[in-house]
This record gives structure tokens, C-alpha cells and sequence, in this order.
């Protein structure tokens, strides 16, 4: 069983312009940040999941936990809250310095959403969302046939993995909350896209940074050659977000939270770019193993294409100097590197190019890096 | 094998939002029949015959501009038009006026026509949109759409293995509760400006209120009646019974709508069943994204009693006036 204490309450969030951006978010602890997303639940198949919530607004705040059937509250199935007659809430919530605790049983591996069910309109915006990820009960990171999304048998093996969580940030709205004045959603215009809570270039930030206090998530992916990395998708937006990687496909296994298979039929399929509708999730194996590279032929047949391996002539590159995997060459002068080993990369973002922006000014919003390494830590990749 | 007839008009009437009326064009039951959107639901048994017609009205506002129908989904569509022809009928054509295509399909000219009359076969079970095809821009969305419903041949008869399934045995799609749930948005501005005959720019179509069977929570929870948005959207099912929840988009955005925490399995795409003799390939989901004029079929089965909500993600869209909760969406009660 998990119990999984969360406390909602108020921070500011960075982006990369310099903006300071007054948020809502969950927080892990009575005393820490609170943080966009909320922290990753990562649970077991099979297991009976307790979640406490402590509101600190002053509004009531509950959660909603799409994909889990059967959330209970006080032995009771979770039900609509109405305040006069009027709709407050989707499921009980907690009224301000209250808490309610929510309990129910993770019955499919897979990503899931969890969100506000409460003033949806203001709240899932201001950041009350986040991910969670079950595993399969048969999970075992130290087998390989066991360290699946989906069970051993169902082809959803991975080496790595990653949570990716979109959002849009419109900042009227958070300025209007934060000044207690009336904001028309009907004027809901974004300005920052983010992913795991950043905006681009801060998405390609490690864990952690301490200059990020409420935006502990990186959304750097980093694997071997021929290693297959499961990515995981979630739309806590409005928008549709076309996200796609460069370098190769990915097989989509799974949509929210549940495999893509009936019996012996795989309905796995590839794609290049995959929408990401509000509220939904995709579970997809990501490897690049292309231009010929085998750990005993470290040298592609075909060169990359330049243009894949850095974002352009913005001063600075991602590029190594050099074409192959894991050596570095020369950089043009005045150009700044940041590029650790010969490693690769490769862009993953939103192909509504105007979301590759922090307030119009590119690069920047939801986008991140895919970097391919010739060797790396296989404490690398590992979601908790 | 049996024919089916609907006499339909179109014309202009009023339309209740929760906190408002506005004007709106709809097709009504010829005759007896007033304004209403959507349009009245007709159905029909695969094999069956079906005659639709526009007839010319006399009694309710006209819109004042040519009228006509399409139907996304159904081939070998057939016309023919009262006095001015074709009076044999022949294939649906685009219609062009000093070479500029001015309807999509044929239309009836009220000032000169006193009917116009569509047909084809129902040849596939499944739920099809029939709309305007002339200034679809602005017809469709002032309300003329309506749903055409064809079922598998034994679905009403026990014992019949298509016996209540919405695609016939065998694709998954058996259920005891069905409810059709069509979707759109309406901006309140346009209606107001379109019905008196003021210029609208469809460049500045900014909806501001979104509905199901044409009409805005809480007024989705209703049930059928009389009025010009006569189809409610709450549904009430025991536990363990199968929802049939039939989603179509009829209007120009794109809509995620979110099954209330249920997971659903989706039986039918834009009504190509997903499962057949030699494929599975059915899928579940917590909700599915819309574009405009697709449909989904889906299925789940409530396991616990209780009130669950069903809406647009896209949470902007559960306002009225700016204010939650209201828009898109509408609930399933669930009693033991
Ligand atoms: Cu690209």
C-alpha cells in the first residue's frame, strides 16, 4: 500500500525570459515548495493508494484521478460536490484548511493524470495536475523481461524512461488569481508552453536545480544507441500538442494507462508526431539506432544530417564538432558548445511552432533535447 | 426492407442558453413541427430505404437563403427537386452559379421550389450527421445539423444476435443504455448578428458557448421535451449495465471529452466498427478527442453507484458567461 500526503499551496515559477509567474501547485511536504507538476506518483499494479490532501488555499481543492475507477473517500465511491444547489466540485473535495484523503486501487499499469476536480477553468491552469505512473505487478528493473510498462509478455520492454507533462501558462490569468481580481477565461491566451513545469531551455536543466525550486523536473532524455526509451505523455493543458521526436519514430503501446493490445492482437503502431489531446496519455518506446551505429562499427555509415544536431545559429549549439558518436571537434568561432562527450542530439517538441517560444521570442517553451551518449550511467533515466 | 420518409423545413426560431435566448436556424418535422437544433432524430435499419426531404415553408421564418442537405458517410446519395428538376432523380451534384460553386450539393430555392428530396440506402449501421451544404460557414453552425441513426437489421427483435447492438454481433458494441451525445459551440454574437440579416465575419467566430444536443449545462440535464433543443443528455443506467455513449462532432473545433473516470472502449470510429470477424482492434480510453464531423462509439460498464460527470477537458469550455460550471457537459447517474 502507498500513502501519498500532498499539500496545496502557493509558489512563483521561472521562465527562461526572467519572468516570475505566481502558481498553484502540490507539494510533497507541510514545509516544502510547491511544485509544477505535482510530484510523480509511482505506484504498483495491485496496490491500494491513499492520497491526503491538505488545502492551503482558500478556495476548496479536490483531485481527480482519470483512468482509476473505484476512488473512494471515506469508504464511499467519490462523489460531486454542490454548494447551493450549484456544481463546486467533480469528486469531495477539501474546503480551505480542510483535507480529504482518497484512497483507491491501481488496477491497470500505465500513466495516468491526476488534476484538480474543482473550478477546473482556474485551477488545472494555476498547476494543480501531475502524473502518475503504475507498474506492472510483475515490475522488476533488475530482469530485463520484467522492466516493462505493461507486463512482461506485452512488448513494452525499456532500457530508460521519461515523464513528460505539457501545460500552457497564460499569464493574465495567473496575475489576475494572484491580485484577487475577476479574469475572463474567454481571454485565455498562453504565452510560455511548458514541459514537466519548464519552458525551453530550462526543460533541458537536470533534476533539482536549485535556481528552480518549484520546477524540480528535467525533461532531458538521455540513452545508449539501441536502447529503447519509453517516453511518457501527458496533456494537462487545453491544447493539442503535436510532440514529436527527431532521429527516429516512436511505437505508441499504450493511451491512457491502458496497453495497446487485445489478446494476442498488438494494436501497437508508430508514429512520427503524436497529438496529445487534453487529459490524455501515450506510452511509446523511443530507439535510436540509426546511420549504421553498432557498439563494434561506432562510426554511421551515413553522417547525420547537420541540422539535427543543434538548434541553430543563436550562438550557442548542441553540436560536438564532429559527425561522430562520441568524439569532439572543432566549433565555429564564437559559438559556444555544450556539448559534453561527442554525444548526439536530437530535438523532441511541440510542431506548433509558435509554442516553441517563451513569449514569442525562439527557441524556447515546449521543447527539450534527446541526447544519445556512447556510454552512460544506468542510473540514468530511472523515474521515482 | 422498408422505406423511411422525413418531411423536414428549415427555419428560424429561438434558442435558450441558461442565461439567454438567441435566434437560430433549424430543421423542423414539416408541418407540425417547429425549429429545432439538433435537427429531429431520424433512424433506420440497414437495407432500409430512406426519403428525406426539404420542403419549402410556409409557416415558420424562412432563413431567407437556398437550403439543402448533405450526409457525411452515406454513398450514392440521389436527388430530385419540384418543378424546377432534376424530376428524375439522379446523383447529388455541387451546385454552380457563374462559376463559383455556391452549395455543395443541390438545394431547394423557396422562392421557386416547393420541394427537394434526397435518397439513398442505409448500407452501414452507425450514427452520420445530415447537415446544411449551402453557406455551411454559417448554416451549420446557426443550428442546421441534425443525426441520422441506422441500426443492424435485428437489433429491436430478442433472441436476434444483433438484439440491441449498434453494429451487429460480434463487434463489441452490445448494450442496454444508449444515448447520443452531439457536440458543438455556439457563438452567441454571430446568432444574434446572422437572424436579422447583419454582415458577419466568419474570420471573427469566437464561440462562447458549448453545448451538447444543442444546449449548455445545467440545461444538458433536462430531459427531452418540446422546446427548439428537445434532446437532454443525462443518462441513468443500473451498475453492470453497458453504456453506449455515441459522440459526434458537429461543430468546427476540435472537442476531448472526458468519460466521467470511466474507461471506456472504443467500438466504433466515425462508424467503422473496430472489431470484426479477423481484428480486434478496439481500444480503451478516458476520453477521446473529436475533430469536426467524427464520431466515436464507445462502451464501459459503471461499477459503483453514484453521480459522474462527463465533459469537455478542454475546461474552458465548462463555462457560461465566463462562469463554471456550465458548457459541455452532462451526467450519468448510476443506481443499483
Ligand atoms: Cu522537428
Amino acid at each position: 500500500m502507498s500513502l501519498i500526503n500532498l499539500w496545496v499551496k502557493d509558489g512563483y515559477l521561472s521562465t527562461p525570459d526572467g519572468n516570475s509567474i505566481y502558481f498553484w501547485g502540490f507539494s510533497k511536504s507541510e514545509n516544502g515548495p510547491a511544485q509544477l507538476p505535482g510530484p510523480h506518483m509511482v505506484v504498483t499494479q495491485g496496490e491500494t493508494v491513499t492520497v491526503n490532501l491538505y488545502n492551503t488555499l482558500s478556495e476548496p481543492v479536490s483531485i481527480s484521478f482519470p483512468g482509476q475507477t473505484g476512488v473512494t473517500v471515506e469508504g464511499q465511491p467519490v462523489q460531486p460536490q454542490y454548494s447551493a444547489g450549484r456544481l463546486v466540485s467533480f469528486v469531495n473535495h477539501a474546503e480551505p484548511g480542510d483535507m480529504v484523503s482518497y484512497t483507491f486501487t491501481a488496477t491497470h499499469p500505465g500513466t495516468f493524470i491526476y488534476e484538480s476536480g474543482t473550478n477546473p477553468h482556474v485551477q488545472i491552469p494555476m498547476g494543480l495536475y501531475g502524473g502518475m505512473v503504475v507498474r506492472p505487478a510483475d515490475y522488476d528493473p533488475n530482469v530485463k523481461e520484467y522492466k516493462t510498462a505493461y507486463g512482461t509478455g506485452t512488448d513494452t520492454e525499456f532500457d530508460r524512461e521519461y515523464l513528460l507533462i505539457m501545460g500552457e501558462i497564460d499569464p493574465d490569468l495567473h496575475q489576475a488569481v494572484e491580485e484577487g481580481r475577476s479574469y475572463l477565461i474567454s481571454k485565455y491566451m498562453p504565452r510560455y508552453w511548458t514541459l514537466n513545469g519548464r519552458c525551453a531551455p530550462d526543460t533541458m536543466l537536470m533534476d533539482n536545480m536549485d535556481h528552480l525550486p518549484h520546477q524540480p523536473y528535467s525533461s532531458m532524455i538521455m540513452a545508449q544507441p539501441g536502447e529503447k526509451v519509453l517516453i511518457r505523455y501527458i496533456g494537462a493543458g487545453i491544447g493539442n500538442h503535436s510532440l514529436h521526436p527527431h532521429g527516429n519514430h516512436t511505437r505508441i503501446v499504450g493511451m491512457d494507462g491502458r496497453l495497446l493490445r487485445n489478446g494476442n492482437v498488438d494494436l501497437s503502431y508508430k508514429r512520427f508526431t503524436v497529438l496529445v489531446g487534453p487529459g490524455q496519455t501515450y506510452d511509446q518506446i523511443y530507439q535510436w539506432d540509426g546511420l549504421g551505429y553498432t557498439p563494434e562499427n561506432p562510426i554511421p555509415i551515413t553522417l547525420p544530417n547537420l541540422r539535427n544536431m543543434g538548434i541553430g545559429n543563436v550562438g550557442w549549439t548542441m553540436w560536438s564538432g564532429s559527425p561522430y558518436l562520441g568524439v569532439k571537434g572543432d566549433i565555429p568561432k564564437g559559438v559556444t558548445s555544450f556539448n559534453e562527450f561527442g554525444e548526439y542530439y536530437f530535438m523532441l517538441h511541440s510542431h506548433k511552432e509558435p509554442q516553441i517560444t517563451n513569449w514569442g521570442e525562439f527557441p524556447g517553451g515546449m521543447m527539450t533535447m534527446i541526447a544519445i551518449y556512447p556510454s552512460l550511467s544506468p542510473d540514468v533515466g530511472i523515474l521515482t | 426492407m422498408a422505406t423511411v420518409i422525413k418531411n423536414l423545413q428549415v427555419a428560424a426560431g429561438s434558442l435558450s442558453l441558461p442565461d439567454k435566448t438567441i435566434p437560430f436556424w433549424g430543421f423542423a418535422n414539416a408541418f407540425f413541427g417547429s425549429p429545432q437544433t439538433p435537427g429531429p432524430l431520424i433512424e433506420a435499419t440497414v437495407g432500409d430505404r430512406l426519403t428525406i426531404r426539404l420542403i419549402h415553408n410556409n409557416s415558420f421564418a424562412r432563413i431567407g437563403e437556398p437550403i439543402s442537405i448533405i450526409f457525411p458517410g452515406q454513398e450514392n446519395v440521389m436527388v430530385r427537386k419540384i418543378p424546377s428538376g432534376p424530376l428524375i432523380p439522379q446523383p447529388v451534384q455541387p451546385q454552380y452559379a457563374g462559376g463559383k460553386m455556391i452549395s455543395l450539393t443541390n438545394y431547394l430555392d423557396e422562392n421557386v421550389d416547393w420541394l427537394i428530396e434526397y435518397s439513398f440506402t442505409a448500407t452501414k449501421p452507425g450514427i452520420y450527421l445530415y447537415e446544411s451544404g449551402t453557406n455551411p460557414e454559417k448554416q451549420i453552425q446557426m443550428g442546421v445539423y441534425g443525426v441520422i441513426v441506422i441500426r443492424p437489421s435485428g437489433y429491436n427483435t430478442p433472441d436476434h444476435p444483433n438484439y440491441k447492438t449498434a453494429y451487429g454481433a460480434g463487434t463489441g458494441s452490445d448494450y442496454d443504455v444508449e444515448r447520443i451525445l452531439v457536440i458543438g459551440e455556439i457563438d452567441s454574437i454571430m446568432h444574434n448578428d446572422v437572424e436579422p440579416g447583419v454582415y458577419y465575419d466568419m474570420l471573427k467566430f469566437k464561440p462562447d458557448y458549448w453545448v451538447i444536443n444543442g444546449r449548455s449545462f445545467p440545461d444538458t440535464l433536462a430531459g427531452d421535451n418540446n422546446t427548439s433543443q428537445p434532446y437532454g443528455s443525462k443518462i441513468s443506467c443500473k451498475v453492470g449495465q453497458r453504456v453506449l455513449l455515441r459522440v459526434i462532432n458537429a461543430g468546427f473545433q476540435n472537442h476531448t471529452f472526458y468519460l466521467g473516470g470511466f474507461v471506456g472502449r472504443v467500438v466504433a470510429a466515425d462508424s467503422f466498427p473496430l472489431m470484426t470477424p479477423t481484428l480486434d482492434a478496439t481500444y480503451e480510453k478516458t476520453g477521446v478527442t473529436l475533430g469536426s464531423g467524427q464520431s466515436f462509439d464507445i462502451v464501459f460498464t459503471p461499477t459503483t453507484p453514484g453521480d459522474f460527470y462527463l465533459y469537455d477537458r478542454e475546461y474552458h469550455h465548462l463555462v457560461n458567461n465566463n462562469q463554471f460550471p456550465g458548457g459541455m457537459m452532462t451526467k450519468i447517474e448510476v443506481t443499483t
